[in-house]
């Protein structure tokens, strides 16, 4: 005798519950005979009197044959505007200054990852690719999951290299390598019915070229001539990023908290720490918000200095990237899910970056404060 | 930090109690996801790498980015 309707559903949420993993490939909506999702985002970008960025994202998503999941996407970076190229201290102090005409620079890049699951083990597989004028990498990667104590508790292990190629559209002449190995370890636990968290280690040992070619110190002394050097930096970086991610859902405030803490050092002398804390909270069956905050700090790379000495030291940059700083960037997402199959999203987004954000004081007094301000919008259709 | 971290994660560990399949609805919300939506993950990535030093925590075979 068939199921009637009442049945029917409560028998698919259950599935959908029985099947429900700490990390979901595919989130599971009821009522939904989904079997993957596709989407479009779209970000904007603007910096203060410097870069804009626009950047349309084409992504997609399908589980097939059972045990077989499939994800790819697809996004240009049209960057235009301009980026601090030279830091000169001809006025007193040191200040970034924009040297050349405003670019214009597009970036592609495609991504494509393939799962296998075997019972309570899986098995990926994945391949990035991007190109823009000065810059191309290839990378590739393969992870393994495994899901014990009835499934409250994945280990994670990954491996993954990349293959780059570093030139100028200043010098068409410049051609380097640049090659990364990556390992990552990490476990994802079950805490409660209502609680989970995931930390994750990822180690990257660099080898290759690593200097800025557009980049330049241009420092004046009391006495003698001024020097302009170009940035050199180390040709390795060995880099350590520890990531633990936090979500608690309070069914009472029908709202979830989610929490990311990441450490990163490298051997350039930086350390960070990276804290983002949100709140997505349910404002009746369709409607959610997602008001967060993020805060970054960093120490300085041992080479960074916004003057050159005399003479200049074999390894040095005054790119502000590398200096102590600190930033602030809060944001708020806006969640429409229109029906089963619909979702919108739209974030706004503001960073603030400066020397006085920076965790203990002293960040770099030259570090020119970023404003930038973002805006994203999203459309995901489940099927 | 990172120390607070280790005795947060080892409190949390320690407090675990196996969640049984059928008490699993809430952990499939979408707001409990790790990750968020990919097409927000992948284009709000870079928002705040190419402007930090720090990057990565989360993945393998990324590959980088000339972000000058």
């Amino acid at each position: 005798m068939a199921a009637t309707k009442g049945e029917s559903n409560a028998l698919a949420q259950l599935a959908q519950a029985a099947l429900a993993l700490p990390i979901l490939a595919l989130p599971v909506k009821a009522g939904a005979a989904e079997v993957g999702e596709i989407g479009f985002t779209l970000l904007g970008y603007k910096e203060r009197g410097l870069m804009t960025i626009v950047e349309p994202v084409l992504w997609g998503r399908a589980q097939f044959m059972e045990s077989w999941e499939v994800q790819a996407s697809a996004a240009v970076d049209i960057i235009s505007g301009a980026s601090p190229q030279l830091v000169s201290n001809a006025s007193g102090k040191p200040v970034q200054t924009i040297t050349g005409a405003s670019i214009e620079d597009h970036r592609g890049t495609g991504d494509v990852k393939l799962t296998k699951r075997f019972g309570e083990f899986s098995l990926a597989g994945s391949l990035a690719y991007s190109k823009e004028e000065d810059y191309e990498s290839r990378a590739f990667g393969v992870e393994g999951r495994l899901d014990l104590n009835q499934r409250n508790t994945t280990l994670i292990a990954g491996y993954g290299q990349s293959k780059d190629r570093v030139g100028s559209s200043d010098d068409p002449t410049l051609d380097e390598p640049r090659d990364t190995k990556e390992y990552m370890l990490g476990v994802t636990q079950v805490i409660s019915p209502t609680a989970l968290v995931s930390s994750t280690v990822v180690w990257t040992r660099g080898e290759g070229y690593y200097n800025d070619p557009y980049k330049l110190t241009f420092t004046f002394f009391p006495s003698g001539p001024p020097l302009l050097v170009p940035d050199v930096r180390p040709d390795h970086r060995h880099t350590t990023a520890w990531l633990t991610r936090f979500r608690n859902h309070v069914p009472s405030l029908h709202g979830t908290l989610q929490a990311d803490y990441r450490y990163y050092s490298d051997d350039w002398g930086i350390r960070a720490h990276t804290l983002e804390v949100g709140w997505q909270q349910s404002i009746d069956d369709r409607w959610s918000i997602r008001p967060a905050l993020r805060y970054y700090t960093q120490d300085a790379a041992d080479f960074y200095s916004p003057t050159v000495t005399r003479p200049p030291a074999a390894v040095h940059s005054s790119d502000q990237r590398l200096s102590a700083f600190g930033g602030l960037s809060p944001s708020l997402r806006v969640i429409l899910r229109s029906n089963d199959r619909l979702t919108f999203e739209g974030t706004l987004g503001y960073v603030h970056n400066a020397a006085n954000l920076h965790l203990g004081g002293s960040g770099n007094d030259a570090f020119e404060t970023l404003r930038a301000y973002y805006g994203l919008i999203g459309v995901t259709y489940s099927f | 930090m990172k120390i607070v971290v280790l005795m947060a994660l080892a409190a949390f560990t320690a407090a675990c109690v196996p969640v049984a399949p059928y008490q699993r609805a809430f952990l499939a919300r979408d707001d409990m996801a790790l990750d968020g939506n990919p097409g927000y993950m992948k284009a709000i990535e870079k928002t705040y790498s190419a402007k930090e030093a720090a990057s990565g925590g989360a993945a393998v075979g990324g590959g980088g980015c000339g972000c000058n």
